[in-house]
């Protein structure tokens, strides 16, 4: 039955969900979906993703990740890897839409207005990242989100490295300056793996 | 050092990503466009098998190979006479060459191969 949860797969790790799932069981990597279906999703909302076109990134990126199941090793967490999956996926959208060529020039732009953030306020990651120009917010969740290093952003992005690092540079300065200091960040916040 | 630790904070708070409200709907729509493209996947498979398995009959059909398997039986008989009187105790060339067995096993294995062949083309597509 399409979404039932069999619940020994529940219980099981994602790495022998993994194991399952390469075998052709579906349900068990259906209970991979649910665990990190939300990772996914909002690392794409925090690229700069429409929450529908998130959401079709992030359906792709796990049908991808069914089919190369085999190719995951286990030498990261499932989630890492669906989320690399999932942002160059987002990245070759972006690229069709020929979104991407303007991240180049972006770094010479003047900031985005202030999201009205100071470094008092209790910020989420969230809001201060809509501080920050589509080229950095891509970058810095690249980096950040996504673990892929400024090289593999650099060429997931066909940016010059140098342009890519100081994207992340002035992303990462604006986030310090937005962002609440650390304990204060919302709460009610959780985990899924 | 606050930097190090400034950028360990930001991966951490990636990593706490909120738990959206639907995603058991997400994870439903995932398993059902899964359910979705084994089927198709599995229609492909059998109908490229059918397709194949005509195209082979067919060839076989169209190129005499009922003509041809009788030549190479006259063939191989003419070759076993020729090598007995060369060798009479070459029993292993007897064993071979009688009729044209061997001709429908080799032509059966090579469908069988290509088959097979077919399938896994497909599976990696």
């Amino acid at each position: 039955m399409v979404g039932s949860t069999i619940p020994r797969f529940a219980s099981l790790h994602d790495v022998e969900l993994c194991t399952y799932a390469a075998t052709g069981e579906r349900r068990a990597f259906g209970e991979l979906v649910r665990r990190h279906g939300s990772g996914v999703r909002g690392l794409l909302r925090r690229m700069g993703a429409a929450p529908s076109e998130a959401d079709d990134v992030a359906q792709d990126a796990f049908l991808a990740a069914f089919e190369r199941i085999a190719e995951f090793r286990g030498e990261g967490t499932f989630a890492a890897w669906v989320k690399r999956i999932a942002a160059r996926l987002y990245l070759r959208r972006l690229q069709k839409e020929r979104k991407l060529a303007a991240f180049a020039t972006q770094a010479m732009e003047a900031d985005p207005p202030d999201a009205g953030g100071d470094s008092d306020a209790s910020l989420d990651l969230d809001e201060a990242l809509k501080a920050l120009s589509a080229a950095e917010r891509v970058c810095v969740t690249m980096c950040f989100g996504a673990g892929l290093s400024h090289t593999e952003a650099a060429e997931a992005l066909n940016l010059p490295l140098g342009t890519v690092k100081s994207h992340v540079k002035r992303g990462l300065e604006k986030l310090r300056a937005r962002l609440a200091p650390e304990g204060v960040v919302s709460e009610g916040r959780r985990g899924n793996g | 050092m606050a930097e190090l630790d400034f950028e360990r904070r930001l991966e951490r708070l990636f990593a706490d990503a909120p738990e959206l409200p639907d995603a058991t709907a997400f994870a439903e729509g995932v398993e059902r466009r899964l359910a979705t493209g084994w089927t198709a996947r599995r229609w492909l498979i059998g109908a490229a098998g059918i397709a194949g398995g005509l195209i082979g009959a067919s060839q076989l059909i169209m190129s005499n190979i009922f003509q041809r398997v009788e030549s190479a039986g006259d063939s191989a008989r003419a070759l076993q006479a020729g090598i007995v009187q060369v060798a009479p105790k070459a029993e292993w060339v007897s064993g071979f060459a009688s009729g044209g067995v061997v001709v429908w096993v080799a032509s059966a294995l090579a469908i069988v191969a290509m088959g097979f062949a077919l399938t896994r083309v497909i599976e990696e597509l």
